[in-house]
């Protein structure tokens, strides 16, 4: 065995390998084959995110028309004073969620994400929503905090925010429910 | 490649692509003062953060559709577009960030549609065009997509052979630590393939003593060290190449290639009881590894170096039995290729989940035939191809989960027009005993006559029923015959008592009467408002509903329809991609039996070489 020489090639070729797995995500070199696949496999990839649109907005209207859809959000600013466990949300003194909050979701919310806690129907008039927010206050303790808010639905989607945010001067966490403009 | 090693590789480049496009929408950062104006765009960012792009993806393309995210356009828009590159959907993402650049000024928005415009050019290999899009980068990205940006940039550099421009780049940013011991390796590499062996080690060799506290850290490590050790084993400098090399943990993903490395470095010294340390370690590894097909012939080959031929002839043996048994299982596993059952438990891994935008393949089934799969794996195209497969069938999932759904919906339409259809004559009756016209009479008759009251002061007028016949019977015995008798003269008196108190009582309660009949009047009115409102809907209810659930049934109709037709192309096109896969898979197989055969065919020699010294000992 000429080892020099077997050394020499064994080494290049394990050089390159490494060289071209080189950290950073493989470099894109697809054959013609899996190139023309791809090209197919977009245009699927569009037609379903098309019919999914579609679908989505059927479903709407078939389950939550816009003359009686009420959707209530969860946001997050800061929540320095608050760690949110939970959500539970009345509409007209009945309960309609509950949420209880995982280590992800709460991440998302604290980076601007904000939860659809509820989508649901309600006649035209006025109803009263009540959410009582559950967690830890400042010092670690348990706390559990309610916040209400009368909304006159009339013809249109309402959009109702429930709102958990810090207010500094008190040092406690502010629960507002507010409709969305 | 080891089993490791590919996950490291897998793990380090799904990594690299989710950090690449969490940096998306950086300002819609609740600490960064970023306010979420339209909820559903909010919404969208909720499903985004927690890494659920589809669903992302999805909610925001139906959001934009329905005009609830006006608030956030741009924005909105870019974040379309990462997701769509993110998904592979590199057509459509392109004409999204060509079509940003056109329609916003915002520097922030044009910086960050330009580098992704250039990664989509990038993937899509039209480099000129990826260098011009990172060219027009007016001013530094956050932090995240900026080391993004100057690694593709290297990258592209050295895919074009400038190495030197690559160098020069990378040695002008300093990001954070994980990002530059990237750049490091990537400079160094680079350095090295310019043949600038010198500089190149002492990048290469600063990653290979870094302080490393994760897994992924620990693994480019030695990965640099394994590079630079090849590096000086290819200079001939084995002294170098092997304390380098001996750095690699024995447990690594790079373990292998460092021990194979290593015993070269001592053969070359002519140091082959030193060499056989590292190469024994290695031949009772996993024999997937060339590093470890290798080793079997090495160690033989270092005995007879030794002068021990009787070790040397056990251990060709050994080599040659081991590759016969693999050969054996080759040849099943191809025998499996040819009828495609090698790929099926492959690709029924996971099934129907959409979760993996940056899905890699953490394991294989772990049987002796798939087992091969790990070098199919490790390429490229394979790799991308079993990920396509897997959104596939993902998408198939998805849509039938829908066609389920519409199922559902057609019963809620049909439940509703049975419904519609028991309801109707009974509202219908209600409705016609119910005369509003005549409601509306009324409640116009006492407004004019409260109207009438107020202007005349009218007090008997919004008197109660009691006092009102009260007056009535007093004002009446004026009128009887006997009135104005002598006898009535004690009665008249207490006639005009009476008259004198019921009409100060009238008068007293006037002004509260006539706020309560307004009040009345006006609580009338609103309750026939609402009830003509009421008879309104359910008129054009009556009228309009046989329209809406027909117009839904039809849409309903026309999407199921598009269901199938979708189904049917992603039915073609698995088919097409598990031929592919199955093509490159069959071929690794083939190249691994072609390599098997050259080792047995080198050992046989050698041993019938070693043979014949002992013999020519024993003569």
């Amino acid at each position: 065995m000429k080892l020099k020489a077997k050394l020499g090639r064994f080494a290049g070729v394990l050089l390159l390998a490494l060289m071209t797995q080189s950290a950073l995500a493989g470099s894109a070199d697809p054959t013609q084959e899996l190139a023309a696949l791809d090209q197919q496999t977009q245009a699927l990839k569009k037609s379903v995110l098309e019919l999914n649109r579609d679908l989505f907005v059927l479903e709407e209207e078939l389950l939550y028309p816009s003359n009686t859809q009420v959707a209530v959000f969860v946001s997050l600013d800061v929540g320095e004073y608050f760690a949110l466990d939970s959500v539970e949300l009345s509409v007209d003194g009945k309960n309609v969620s509950n949420y209880l909050y995982t280590e992800r979701e709460l991440e998302a919310l604290h980076r601007g994400g904000v939860h659809q806690l509820f989508i649901g129907n309600l006649k035209v008039g006025e109803h009263e929503l009540v959410a009582v927010f559950t967690g830890q206050g400042p010092h670690a303790r348990d706390y559990r905090r309610g916040a209400s808010l009368k909304i006159d639905k009339n013809i249109g989607s309402k959009y109702v925010e429930l709102r958990i945010s810090d207010s500094a001067q008190a040092m406690q966490p502010e629960f507002v429910v507010r409709e969305w403009e | 490649m080891t089993r490791n090693a590919i996950q490291h590789c897998c793990s380090l480049v799904a990594s690299l692509a989710i950090l690449a496009v969490t940096i998306g929408p950086v300002r819609a950062d609740g600490l960064d003062g970023f306010v979420v104006q339209d909820p559903h765009y909010g919404e969208v960012l909720f499903h985004f953060y927690q890494q659920d792009q589809f669903t992302a993806l999805t909610h925001l393309v139906t959001a934009r559709s329905q005009n609830r995210v006006q608030r956030h356009q741009d924005d909105a828009e870019l974040l379309q577009g990462g997701l769509l590159l993110s998904w592979g959907q590199h057509d459509e993402a392109g004409k999204i960030f060509e079509r940003l650049l056109d329609a916003t000024d915002d520097t922030s928005v044009r910086n960050r549609t330009w580098f992704y415009l250039a990664k989509v050019r990038y993937q899509r290999g039209h480099l000129e065009a990826a260098e011009r899009a990172f060219e027009s980068i007016t001013a530094p990205l956050p932090p995240e997509l900026e080391a993004e940006r100057y690694n593709l940039q290297a990258r592209l550099y050295m895919d074009n052979g400038r190495y030197a421009e690559a160098v020069a780049l990378l040695n002008n940013w300093h990001g954070d630590e994980t990002w530059t011991a990237y750049a490091n390796y990537n400079t160094g590499v680079a350095l090295v393939r310019m043949g600038q062996l010198e500089m190149g080690a002492t990048l290469l060799d600063r990653v290979g003593t870094m302080r490393a506290s994760t897994e992924e850290m620990r693994s480019l490590r030695d990965q640099a060290n394994v590079a630079l050790g090849f590096s000086y084993l290819q200079a001939q400098l084995d002294g170098d190449a092997r304390s380098v090399l001996l750095r690699v943990r024995l447990n690594g993903p790079f373990s292998n290639k460092a021990l194979l490395g290593a015993g070269w470095a001592d053969s070359a010294g002519k140091n082959y009881q030193a060499a056989l340390g590292p190469w024994l370690e290695l031949s009772d590894r996993d024999l997937l590894d060339s590093a470890v097909q290798e080793s079997l012939l090495a160690v033989p080959y270092a005995f007879a170096q030794l002068g021990a031929e009787p070790q040397a002839a056990e251990h060709y043996t050994r080599a040659l039995d081991i590759f016969g048994t693999e050969l054996a299982r080759l040849d099943n596993a191809l025998a499996d290729a040819d009828t495609g059952r090698l790929l099926n438990s492959l690709l029924e891994t996971e099934p129907g989940s959409m979760g993996g935008w940056y899905w890699q393949l953490d394991s294989l089934p772990d049987d002796e035939r798939t087992r091969y799969l790990y070098f199919a794996i490790a390429d490229h195209r394979f790799h991308e191809g079993l990920k396509s497969y897997r959104d596939l069938a993902a998408l198939d999932t998805h849509l039938t989960q829908w066609r389920d759904k519409l199922g559902a919906y057609r019963d809620m339409l049909a439940t509703r027009e049975l419904a519609y259809a028991e309801r109707l004559p009974v509202l219908q009756d209600k409705v016609a005993q119910f005369d509003l016209p005549a409601m509306l009479a009324q409640q116009e008759l006492n407004t004019r006559r409260t109207e009438q009251a107020r202007a005349t002061r009218d007090i008997v007028a919004l008197a109660p029923n009691v006092e009102q016949q009260q007056w009535r019977r007093l004002l009446a015995m004026e009128n009887a015959p006997a009135w104005d008798t002598e006898a009535a003269s004690g009665l008249q008196e207490k006639q005009r008592v009476l008259k004198g108190v019921l009409l100060w009582n009238m008068d007293r309660e006037f002004r509260v009467r006539l706020w309560r009949q307004d009040k009345a009047n006006e609580a009338l009115a609103e309750d026939l408002k609402l009830a003509a409102e009421q008879f309104a809907a359910i008129e054009l209810a009556t009228d309009s509903l046989p329209g809406t659930v027909l117009s839904f049934e039809t849409r309903i109709d026309a999407l199921e329809a598009f269901i199938g037709e979708l189904q049917a192309r992603l039915g073609v096109s698995m088919e097409q991609y598990a031929l592919f896969l199955n093509g490159i898979a069959t071929d690794e197989l083939v190249a691994q039996r072609e390599r098997l055969l050259t080792y047995r065919a080198q050992a046989r020699f050698a041993l019938a070489s070693v043979y014949d010294r002992m013999a020519a000992q024993n003569r």
